[in-house]
């Protein structure tokens, strides 16, 4: 017997999850100017976008918002090998120098993650990088870990965790539902 | 053999404003001239050849049309293509060899700073069409050509940039003109597309130059006749507003230009904005409601063209819309390039500005520039990293700027090579690093790890403490493989890679601890991060290091910021795709810089960040039980003039 979808945040604990995500990031930043964020396309994009308005909100930091699409230098056969010209980027700012957030919505195996550190070691040498994930399923298959977590979420393998957007899927959420 | 002298156009800091002027006035008698219906042979028995590895069908044309119109023929190749060129031959080697062909070589490219590639290489003189998102100088001398026209001058005038001034290379060449002649910038950026911060900041420190950014809105109050310039302070980002030495929120705000002389339009970059992008905010239009106000009055309307619908067709009857003009100037003012070139003696020797102070940085290991698109990164079998020293704001950073594609280049850690000493850079030793690159000596480092590995030592040490003794290493490595055994399901299934050096002796001692204690012995392999194309050797000879569908343990002596693990990752990626990789560290001792954990730690040891954790381990040969001399040592590194606390 499958189980049934279940939804492990709602639009209400998602968004206090966002907040707090910004509210850490605001902490530990310490009133520094070269914090940016870096969202993972394409939920993750829309995630950076609603931390920096969080962060512009309530601390009253502007931080500059860019997005990498990994797909190219991901390892699982579904994009080309990693060539820079080939990674879609839109990162207004230099890097040199900068603590990047990096924001993604699920982190699982830890191989995209690994795909932006590349990616964003090839465009600059920037002075750190975070990560920030809404939800950890864990399970890792590297030795990846996120600094910002919105929740630690247990599924079982073979469950797929879905994060759900307004920008993209019409309302927010966060559902255990079976692979398709 | 060529019959011009050789004299690069690659960027317009190539040309002294004089020289400017001169191809202006040449331009200006090419223009009557063609109204005249005049035929001209200054160019006769000379050969043009055009090599366009990007498709343009205007530059292209009007090069062709001006070296036609000069009496001069033109040679090119149909199909010119990137990608094959990069599998084939090499830019130096078709820069050579056409250059064999003929007299003059117009060049365009994808990559940033191919057209000073071609310029080394070529025998005859390059002009540069287009490189990368770089530079487009004839371009921008058409559009100062135009200005000047139209206005009578340069020097004064206030020019709107309008639209795309983030990928726009003409629009970023034109910033440096218009700001090198004393004209005034007002940029009205679309939202999301501003201009970049590079360009702002090299304004600022070169030229100590710096321009207003308003929105399209507060451009329109402006232009309405209000005598304010209304900039909200709330968004600091909307006011590019400083000079090189204070901070950007302590600037005042510049006054707002009185009145207007020309708006240039730019047109949306699409094939430069990848499509998953979220979509950048409504693009400027400008139609006749746009110029009505008293200060545009005598505004002339510029764009490079072609058009995508932010320019009104019914602009295109007012006489202050001079697009059109503006592209037809490509072909005087391209005339005048080339004639410009043949009033120089043809041995006439001449070194341009911008090439004047650049450094070969011949030590090893040479940086890489950090530009992914930079020509630097495509040929690099043949092309020698090239930098200049460059201001950078912060004062522990040494900044370089790539000589081929103007990307800076941060450096913590320097090295002097003959004295084998590296240093944490700081503002103090500018002048050293100064006579080092002249002398060939200076070395670049990414890390102390870097700079241990290349034989390099700290320039001065400061006391010395042991953390670790040789009985205690040897618990912590049978740690490790205890560890390990406990966490791994199948090892038969396990490889074990260390990092050079301590990491691939550690990596050594781990295996042979899980060998005796398991019966399994897995294979082990040193991966050199350091060493450019980051070789994996096998440990055990024979066989070469198997990566696909292992389970890989990455074994290292001290984890800190993570980069090594990371580039470790990295090149272990280019060999395949591992089923799992966890990381075994001797020490952890915090400061991380990246989301990286190791997975096994034989011991943590907290440190400040200018400690120097060095781990000794006796050679391999010395025999297992032997390793007397292992030690891990802790001393702080002394900075050559300041606190370690002021240290970042």
């Amino acid at each position: 017997m499958t189980p049934k979808p279940r939804v492990v945040l709602d639009a209400a604990a998602l968004a206090r999850s966002v907040r707090r995500i910004a509210h850490e990031i605001a902490e530990r930043s310490d009133g520094a100017s070269t914090v940016v964020l870096v969202g993972v396309v394409r939920r993750g994009a829309f995630l950076a976008e609603r931390i920096a308005a969080e962060l512009a909100r309530t601390s009253q930091i502007q931080v500059p918002v860019g997005t990498l699409d990994i797909s190219s230098y991901r390892d699982d056969g579904k994009g080309a090998p990693g060539d820079p010209r080939l990674l879609a980027r839109d990162i207004p700012f230099v890097l040199d120098g900068k603590r990047v957030v990096l924001v993604d919505d699920v982190l699982y195996t830890g191989r995209t993650v690994r795909a932006a550190l590349d990616a964003l070691s090839d465009l600059g040498r920037a002075e750190s990088i975070q990560l920030a994930v809404l939800v950890d399923r864990g399970e890792r298959e590297l030795p990846i870990r996120a600094d910002y977590v919105g929740k630690n979420i247990e599924a079982p393998a073979g469950q797929r965790v879905y994060v759900r957007l307004s920008e993209v899927d019409g309302a927010d959420a966060v559902i255990i539902g079976n692979g398709k | 053999m060529t019959r011009l002298p050789k004299i690069d156009l690659v960027s317009i800091e190539d040309l002294e404003l004089p020289e400017i002027e001169r191809i202006f006035a040449l331009a200006d008698g090419f223009a009557a001239a063609l109204d005249r219906g005049e035929t001209l042979s200054a160019a006769n028995g000379l050969v043009m050849a055009t090599l366009f590895y990007e498709p343009s069908t205007r530059t292209r044309l009007s090069f062709e049309s001006a070296m036609h119109r000069l009496g001069g023929a033109v040679i090119s190749s149909a199909d010119m293509n990137a990608s094959s060129a990069a599998k084939g031959e090499s830019l130096a080697d078709t820069a050579r060899i056409v250059s064999a062909y003929a007299d003059l070589i117009v060049l365009r490219h994808p990559h940033d700073g191919a057209a000073r590639v071609a310029a080394d290489y070529a025998a005859c003189p390059i002009i540069n069409a287009g490189d990368g998102s770089r530079e487009h100088p004839t371009q921008t001398l058409c559009d100062l050509f135009i200005l000047r026209r139209k206005k009578g001058k340069l020097k004064g005038l206030t020019v709107a940039l309008c639209g795309d001034l983030k990928f726009g290379r003409t629009v970023h060449s034109l910033i440096y003109a218009l700001a090198r002649f004393g004209a005034n910038i007002l940029a009205v950026p679309t939202a999301g597309m501003d201009v970049p911060d590079y360009v702002l900041a090299r304004l600022a420190a070169e030229r100590h130059y710096s321009f207003s950014t308003v929105t399209m809105d507060e451009l329109k109050t402006l232009a309405g006749g209000l005598d304010a310039l209304y900039l909200t302070p709330s968004a600091p980002h909307q006011m590019a507003l400083f000079t090189g030495d204070v901070p950007l929120d302590k600037i005042p705000a510049a006054e707002p230009p009185a009145s207007l002389d020309a708006f240039y339009v730019t047109r949306l970059q699409k094939e430069r904005i990848a499509a998953t992008q979220p979509r950048p905010g409504e693009y400027v239009r400008f139609d006749a409601r746009a110029l009505k106000g008293h200060r545009a009055q005598e505004a002339v309307v510029m764009h490079p063209l072609p058009r995508t619908g932010e320019l009104a067709y019914e602009l295109d009857s007012d006489p202050r819309a001079v697009y059109f003009e503006q592209a037809a100037a490509g072909v005087p003012v391209r005339m005048a390039i080339i004639a410009w070139l043949l009033e120089h003696k043809r041995d006439a020797h001449r070194v341009s500005p911008a090439a004047a102070e650049t450094a070969r940085i011949t030590a090893e290991p040479a940086p890489r520039c950090a530009n992914a698109n930079c020509i630097t990164r495509f040929e690099g079998a043949y092309l020698h990293p090239r930098f200049k020293l460059a201001r950078a704001a912060d004062r522990g950073l040494l900044a370089l700027r790539c000589d081929f594609c103007e990307r800076e280049l941060r450096v913590e850690f320097v090295g002097h090579a003959r004295s084998h000493r590296y240093y944490r850079y700081d503002e103090n030793l500018y002048g050293y690093v100064h006579n080092w690159i002249a002398e060939g000596s200076l070395a670049v480092f990414d890390s102390v790890k870097q700079a241990e590995e290349n034989g390099y030592e700290p320039y001065k040490r400061g006391p010395q403490r042991e953390v670790m003794n040789d009985a205690e290493i040897a618990t912590a490595v049978e740690s490790l493989a205890d560890q390990v055994i406990a966490d791994v399901q199948d090892l038969t299934n396990v490889s074990i890679v260390g990092v050079v050096s301590h990491g691939a002796m550690l990596a050594v001692r781990i295996r042979d601890q899980i060998a005796a204690k398991s019966g399994v012995r897995p294979p082990a392999a040193a991966l050199d991060v350091y060493n450019p194309g980051a070789t994996v050797v096998a440990l055990d000879g024979g066989d070469a290091f198997a990566v696909q569908d292992r389970a890989l343990v990455i074994v290292d002596d001290v984890i800190n910021s993570g980069w090594t693990v990371q580039r470790a990752m990295n090149a272990l990626w280019q060999r395949g795709r591992p089923a799992t990789v966890k990381l075994a560290v001797l020490i952890d001792r915090g400061h991380r810089a990246l989301p990286i954990r190791p997975n096994y730690v034989g011991k943590s040891i907290p440190t400040s960040r200018t400690d120097r954790v060095q781990v000794r381990l006796a050679p391999p040969d010395s025999g297992l039980k032997h390793h007397a001399h292992d030690r891990v040592m802790i001393y702080s590194m002394l900075e050559a003039a300041k606190s370690p606390q002021d240290a970042r």
